[in-house]
């Protein structure tokens, strides 16, 4: 479904952040990028939600080319995908449920699916109770379970979550994955970039790790603390 | 289609009431361009209907010997009024200029009961000229002088007003000059100030509008918010606006009315009250739209 073909990405002037990047990921799969900060993990997850554009090589999304995507199908493109970030990314000036219902509305849906569906979403997030309070009165675990339901709500192919639990503690971030290991039971892909070891080997699922910006190792069912077994030849993804 | 319109108007209006003091802000400052420029706009009116009226005042009449006859007196008045420069000339006769002087005189008895002593008009008959502006009469006084027909003309009073008309033809010249001057720098400065104050309330959202984007939003999408928000800071600051110079015109007319009685600032506010209240939503909007849409630019990547 997502196709990086030889793809790199230099900044310019500067040196490349992604290099020669190849990499398939299938429907209904669960991701992990790992790799220190600055190894290129948000860049290529960037390329995915086409905030950037890859310098050489292709990138395809759902076999559409994202190389020189149109302003006008940009927005159309970004409603495949749902975002969640490390500082969560709501709008603050809207409630929670406004937040939700704003994912809905940009893509024009009618306001019986928007009463109907962003109720349903946050009480499966567990903010049920909550929908009517702003971002700043909530935990950031609370915040994050918002921007989880904005990026479910509109039933997006994609998850995209760069960092999503590294502002939070243990137990938020626990909550968080088993969000994101749930969605992925139901059949949406995700794309997780973490340096969180143990986030990552809770999920224990393909695990992909960068180092300056070139993908060093892939692995079909991989730990953070294995990976190296994974070089020798363990559980390699083809 | 519909759907977005009214989305689009609520999340505004949303936002103009969430933005809480950011909103007051701006709204203040664009209701100090709104009035002052209105307040400019009033008092150039004023002024300028205060020199008319006493432009209008002006004229210069040539008596003539009072062995002239009417004939030969209308025969100048047509020479007269062949020149561009030259409003209108009215011919006086001695007899109305008497009628004329004993209206004026009402309240000197005494000078009223000294021309029924004298039994005769001691007045002569008169053109009254009216030039088209004040600057002019000079010109016409000097022809006048060269005229052929100068030979029967007793005296023309242009001499004894020239002071006078000189003098106001000074200051209407003066006050324009500075009018056209404080009025540029005023709007030039309130435009300034006010643009900046819509683009630095937009600035603030711009996580926003990243987020936005993020999201899926199409550019027209989130702009249409700003936008709208824009026209609301325009019609709330105009209402205001319109509201202070009622105000201040009440409080200061009974000072103005004893420097100009002529003056009606109730009436000039209440005749252009729609003129006032639309060209200030259309100026207050249009401020308002255009610093939303070159905020919004940066943002938008377009």
């Amino acid at each position: 479904m997502i196709k990086f073909d030889s793809v790199s990405k230099i900044y310019k002037g500067d040196l490349p952040v992604l290099e020669d990047i190849n990499l398939e990921i299938q429907e209904g799969e669960f991701i992990s990028i790992v790799g220190q900060s600055g190894s290129g993990k948000s860049t290529l997850l960037k390329l995915i939600y086409a905030e950037e554009m890859a310098t050489t090589g292709e990138v395809h999304f759902n076999n559409s080319l994202l190389n020189n995507i149109s302003r006008r199908k940009l927005p159309h493109h970004r409603r495949n995908i749902g975002t969640i970030f490390q500082d969560f990314k709501l709008l603050e000036r809207k409630t929670v449920y406004e937040n939700v219902a704003y994912a809905l509305e940009v893509a024009g849906a009618s306001n019986e699916e928007i009463t109907e569906n962003v109720p349903q979403i946050l009480e499966i997030v567990g903010l049920g109770g909550k929908m009517k309070k702003y971002p700043h009165q909530l935990s950031g675990g609370e915040q994050q379970k918002v921007a989880i339901a904005r990026a479910l709500v509109h039933t997006p192919m994609v998850i995209v979550a760069d960092e999503p639990t590294g502002n939070l503690d243990p137990k938020s971030s626990m909550e968080i994955m088993q969000l994101l290991i749930r969605i992925n039971s139901l059949g949406t892909t995700v794309v997780l970039a973490s340096h969180d070891k143990f986030i990552v080997d809770k999920v224990n699922r393909r695990v992909l790790l960068l180092e300056n910006g070139r993908i060093i190792d892939d692995c079909a069912k991989g730990k953070y603390k294995n990976i190296a077994d994974c070089a020798r030849g363990k559980n390699k993804t083809s | 289609m519909f759907l977005t319109i009214t989305r689009t108007f609520k999340e505004a209006i949303k936002n103009f009431i969430r933005n809480g003091w950011l909103s007051i802000a701006t709204v203040s400052i664009l209701i100090m361009l709104l009035y002052i420029l209105s307040v400019f706009f009033i008092i150039t009116s004023i002024v300028n209907d205060v020199l008319k009226e006493t432009q209008d005042k002006v004229d210069i009449s040539i008596s003539f010997q009072s062995d002239i006859s009417e004939q030969s007196i209308l025969e100048v008045k047509n020479e007269l009024e062949k020149f561009s420069e030259i409003k209108s000339v009215t011919y006086v006769s001695k007899e109305q200029a008497l009628e004329n002087f004993k209206k004026s005189s009402t309240l000197r008895p005494i000078i009223l009961q000294t021309l029924d002593v004298l039994g005769s008009n001691p007045l002569l008959n008169a053109l009254v000229i009216k030039a088209n502006d004040v600057n002019q009469y000079q010109l016409i006084s000097e022809y006048i002088k060269k005229a052929p027909f100068n030979n029967k003309v007793s005296r023309t009073n242009y001499d004894e007003h020239k002071d006078a008309i000189n003098k106001l033809n000074y200051i209407i010249a003066v006050i324009k000059k500075i009018g056209t001057a404080l009025g540029l720098f005023f709007t030039i400065i309130s435009l300034l100030i006010t643009f900046n104050a819509i683009r630095i309330t937009i600035y603030t959202h711009k996580q926003e509008v990243e987020i936005m984007r993020l999201v899926g939003a199409s550019n027209s999408f989130i702009r249409m918010p700003f936008i709208f928000e824009g026209v609301i800071y325009g019609v709330v600051s105009s209402i205001f606006s319109m509201l202070i110079l009622f105000i201040s015109i009440k409080f200061i007319t009974p000072y103005v009315s004893s420097v100009v009685p002529t003056s009606n600032l109730v009436g000039f506010y209440l005749s252009n009250f729609w003129s006032l209240l639309g060209g200030q939503i259309l100026l207050g909007s249009l401020l308002g739209v255009i610093g939303s849409i070159i905020a919004m630019q940066k943002y938008l990547k377009v």
